[in-house]
């Protein structure tokens, strides 16, 4: 019982430290993007339409980490593996 | 037509191709991850990788038409661009949620391998825009 107890609190920290870098992570280069996406823009207006796809596609790959992040915070929230074996043995 | 509207249209046309072919590398992983897990372990391994690819790809459909909204400030695309990237968000989680709920027989890591091939994937069509720019 006690093992069970200890083993979601650590996956609730676990949890909390996956969403919480990945945001922090992902929040730090999309606003380096931004930044150097309005600096261009303001630079040399005419490619605006070209740079608009790029930000686009890179947003994905940026957000890309913390989205696996999420699927996996939420495969530890609702089917954590670390619980099954442990309830499993008992 | 001015230089401005054709500078507007080939946007248009250069970002369609673009976020169809987005689109369209990302139903490619998820088709690719989901065979795999099919072969590798079962059928509900392959239903989950599917599961994962699809809300991936939805989310992206849903952002590709906010995305694609025309402006010629540099300001209202980027509020644009940050829109779709937030509703691209609340949508994947809001499917992976309907997902763990629901999905009983669920195999997670195969979730897992089909979301991470659909969203790394996605990058993929910067080849394509590169091609695009060239043709305007």
């Amino acid at each position: 019982m006690e093992a069970l107890a200890l083993i979601q609190a650590y996956t609730g920290v676990g949890i909390g430290l996956i969403i919480g870098l990945g945001a922090a992570g992902a929040c730090i280069g999309i606003g380096i993007m931004c930044a150097s996406f309005l600096e261009g823009a303001a630079r040399q207006p005419e490619m605006i339409p070209q740079l608009q796809g790029k930000v686009f596609l890179l947003l994905g790959l940026i957000d890309a980490s913390f989205i696996i992040g999420v699927g996996l915070a939420m495969m530890f929230a609702f089917a954590n593996p670390l619980l099954s074996v442990v309830t499993a043995a008992n | 037509m001015t230089e401005e509207q054709n500078s507007k249209s080939g946007l248009t046309t250069s970002s369609n191709k673009v976020f169809g072919k987005m689109l369209q590398w990302q139903l490619s992983a998820t088709a690719v991850v989901m065979v795999i897990a099919l072969i590798v372990s079962g059928l509900h391994a392959g239903i989950s990788a599917l599961a994962g690819g699809l809300s991936v790809t939805v989310g992206a459909f849903f952002a590709s038409k906010i995305a694609q909204r025309n402006s010629n400030e540099a300001a209202t695309i980027l509020v644009n661009l940050l829109k779709a990237e937030a509703v691209k968000i609340i949508i994947i989680v809001v499917l992976l949620f309907i997902t763990f709920k629901l999905y009983k027989q669920l195999v997670p890591f195969a979730l897992i391998a089909g979301l991470a091939a659909a969203a790394l994937f996605s990058g993929a069509a910067m080849s394509k825009l590169d091609k695009t720019e060239l043709e305007i």
